[in-house]
């Protein structure tokens, strides 16, 4: 008997140590795309002759925006001999700025890093950045040939700091079929608050299984709706003119927010995903969900993937309101500093090559990201892609009609990502019926505290 | 006379030389002590007390984005999380954690490893069955029951549904995304808790049952008075290992909920990394991790203090 469990145990043991070989070999497959990345990279200068100049990229582009992005590295790469660029993917925004913050002043920095757009003040505060004015100068290149609402977000004070690459804006996408078996006008989307309550209200009519709206708990979107009424975040311009004291919106446009929300929970036609953009996509695909707010990056995946015709709209804005515009979102390519002549010309080349029209045609259709440089859209492959998805134009459309303002240049400030996670807990607990004012009031003050803790942090 | 005082100095002398050989010896053998020491002394020093005395200095501090201090503020920070809302409830979703999880976790699995004790043909199989969820790593259980929650698409809803009940909306609603994750985190531990518990099982001696079998004890007497007590240093060692863990959940939490809705399940260890990798708050983040330092080491302390006094050693 003894020995019958003996080996019962050792069995035990052997499948358990089997079983933990498993586990572990899933977690790679998350960040295996780094492992291999990083081997392809290493492969690949070993390859390369002494003359190439290497060029190391960081970049957060996972799924398939890792492979079309991939695909330009490697055509770059076969286009010339002089330069070699190995793109590393280093997770996401937060982890990839968190990984550069570790290593800035030493010799490991990569050539260029990708970092989302509330990095910018981070990335200027550290020091450890070249503004690429200072070789848009050296080589005479001219921003006006790109898209004048994106370089305006990352140009402050008349200086460039970053390269604009992935810019997108949020984007609503609505259910046309949805809309059509409720009666209304497929090709009339609802502009303004108002009427995306009396949509929501008409859907849930027609089809009690189906919520009208969705709106994911996420901080960005609550900037956009807030300077789609041309509103500011921050005060002293959204910190464009001065360095940020307190909040930029006024009582009642921060509020119009919550309490429109709260309308439509109240009418049970709002469909609560908290802060999970994931599991809001799948309900509207599954046809849970008529309305959802969303980065246009997805609109390829959604167009893709949704099993009814899917039409994608303007964001909405308050009735009493003009719409002012979005705010571009998205990440820009920073030049870091430390690194020889030869390499920061090597990688001036390359985001020099990531701006070409064909770059950034192939760029847009891929993914749903902006073309950065406006002669794109004239390019065959986009005439195309519009041909067989009009939506994908009123992303581009959207953008071109936002009107230049403070409100619509964007904040910056490095306390946003916390300010974004104190807007989503505010926003979550009005989904779970909790009061309007108690919330808003409560995030207001969580709001103006961290700046003000940011601002003491600065040592200034 | 005077070989009475040589014979005293020799006996001063050998004295003084006794003592001073001792003592060179007792050099010696700390210093033998210590080089054999000195291997984990370095590890630890290098990766445990530098980077806690480091902690406990930096949470003194303001600090920029790449965590450099920049402002001295004392206790300001320590001072800031026990007046902050947010720290606090993230504090009491801890505390609930702990209470949601440990008790069930240890209750289940130990209901387990006794059935998985009885000598049964085919048994091993079970016993494979019930400790698998050790093989599974956090994150691809976590996505597992991720799609298990899913409010539309998530199985857990489409039963209810088939039941006639209304979906429950697991991972956003406030006053169910806990017990949630408690329940995923309780599966996840069940694995690791199982086999502990059976090799404890296993290792008590059957002349103890046999000669409580000729005594004519009945089942639930003999777990009574010799499985658990016997049991005890097992389950001793199961009940500290599953608080601490359960004080530094992570993984589960990033993937589930991200600390949502509404904060309720920010537990402590997800709330220092969102402090110091999304804030980039550095300071604030060191004086988080500084007091769940000092939680768990009273939590410990008392355990052992208390505990103990039940356990029975061989």
């Amino acid at each position: 008997m003894k020995k019958l469990i003996a080996v019962l145990m050792l069995g035990l043991v052997l499948f358990i140590a089997a079983c933990s070989e498993e586990g572990d070999t899933e977690e790679p497959e998350t960040s295996g795309a780094t492992d291999s990345d990083t081997a392809e990279a290493s492969a690949e200068t070993s390859e390369a002759t002494g003359e190439k100049q290497t060029v190391t990229f960081w970049h957060s582009m996972g799924g398939a925006g890792q492979e079309a992005l991939n695909a330009i590295v490697d055509s770059y790469n076969n286009s010339q001999d002089a330069v070699q660029v190995n793109a590393e993917y280093q997770g996401t925004y937060d982890e990839a700025l968190t990984k550069f913050n570790s290593v800035a002043g030493t010799d490991s920095v990569p050539n260029m890093i990708q970092t989302f757009e509330i990095g910018t003040m981070s990335m200027i505060n550290s020091g450890s950045i070249v503004p690429i004015q200072e070789l848009i100068n050296a080589d005479g290149y001219d921003m006006n040939g790109l898209e004048e609402n994106i370089v305006n977000y990352y140009s402050l004070d008349g200086t460039f700091y970053s390269m604009p690459f992935n810019s997108s804006t949020p984007v609503m996408y609505y259910n046309k079929d949805a809309f059509e078996a409720a009666g209304l006008d497929p090709e009339a989307p609802p502009e303004t608050f108002e009427e995306v309550e009396e949509a929501s209200k008409a859907i849930v009519e027609s089809n009690p299984d189906m919520k009208g709206f969705a709106l994911q708990a996420y901080g960005w979107l609550y900037e956009q709706l807030l300077a789609n009424q041309g509103a500011l975040l921050l005060n002293n311009d959204n910190g464009r003119t001065d360095t940020p004291t307190e909040i930029g919106w006024t009582e009642e446009e921060g509020k119009s927010i919550f309490e429109w929300v709260k309308r439509m929970v109240d009418d049970e036609t709002f469909a609560n995903y908290g802060t999970n953009g994931d599991n809001m996509m799948a309900g509207f695909l599954a046809g849970d969900v008529s309305m959802f707010l969303q980065s246009s990056a997805s609109s390829r995946d959604v167009i893709d993937h949704a099993p009814f015709e899917v039409g994608i709209a303007f964001l909405p804005h308050p009735e009493a309101k003009e719409r002012a515009g979005v705010v571009i979102g998205g990440a820009s390519l920073w030049m870091i500093d430390g690194k020889s002549v030869e390499e920061q010309n090597a990688a001036w080349d390359f985001m020099k090559y990531l701006q070409t029209p064909e770059i950034q045609a192939e760029w847009h259709v891929g993914t749903g990201y902006f073309a950065i440089n406006p002669a794109a859209y004239d390019e065959q492959v986009v005439k195309d892609a519009y041909v067989e998805m009009p939506q994908l134009q009123v992303t581009v459309d959207q953008l071109q009609a936002t009107e230049a303002s403070y409100a619509t240049q964007g904040a910056l400030m490095d306390m946003i990502p916390e300010g974004r996670k104190i807007m989503e807990t505010a926003l979550e607990t009005v989904y779970n019926g909790g009061d309007v004012d108690d919330a808003y009031n409560t995030a207001v003050d969580q709001f103006n505290a961290a700046i003000e803790q940011a601002n003491a942090a600065r040592g200034e | 006379m005077s070989l009475e005082n040589i014979v005293i100095q020799d006996a001063q002398i050998g004295q003084i030389n006794f003592e001073q050989v001792k003592k060179r010896q007792r050099a010696k053998s700390f210093i033998k002590g210590m080089l054999f020491l000195l291997p984990s002394i370095i590890l630890f020093s290098i990766f445990l007390f530098y980077p806690l005395g480091r902690t406990i200095y930096l949470s003194f501090f303001l600090t920029n984005a790449a965590g450099e201090t920049t402002v001295f503020i004392g206790w300001q920070n320590y001072v800031n999380l026990f007046t902050s809302p947010i720290f606090m409830q993230s504090m009491k979703s801890t505390f609930l954690f702990v209470l949601y999880t440990v008790p069930f976790t240890i209750i289940i699995s130990l209901f387990l490893a006794m059935i998985a004790n009885e000598k049964l043909k085919g048994i091993g199989f079970f016993r494979t069955v019930y400790s698998s969820t050790m093989g599974i790593s956090v994150a691809a259980a976590s996505v597992f029951w991720l799609y298990l929650f899913h409010p539309s698409i998530g199985l857990l809803n489409m039963i209810l549904e088939t039941l006639g009940i209304d979906g429950i909306g697991w991972l956003t609603d406030p006053d169910w995304a806990l017990f949630a994750v408690s329940i995923t985190t309780i599966w996840m531990n069940i694995g690791f808790t199982f086999l502990i518990l059976l090799g404890g099982l296993q290792s008590i001696d059957s002349y103890l049952y046999e000669s409580a079998d000729i005594d004519g004890a009945g089942y639930f007497y003999k777990v009574r008075r010799i499985t658990i007590p016997m049991l005890s240093p097992t389950l001793f060692f199961v009940v500290t290992v599953t608080i601490i863990n359960a004080f530094q959940t992570f993984g589960q939490i990033d993937i589930l909920t991200q600390g949502g809705p509404v904060n309720s399940t920010n537990l402590v260890v997800y709330s220092i990394y969102r402090e110091a990798f999304v804030n980039y708050k550095f300071g604030s983040a060191s004086a988080q991790a500084v007091l769940l330092f000092i939680i768990i080491l009273i939590m410990t302390f008392l355990q052992f203090k208390f505990g103990e006094r039940k356990v029975h050693y061989q």
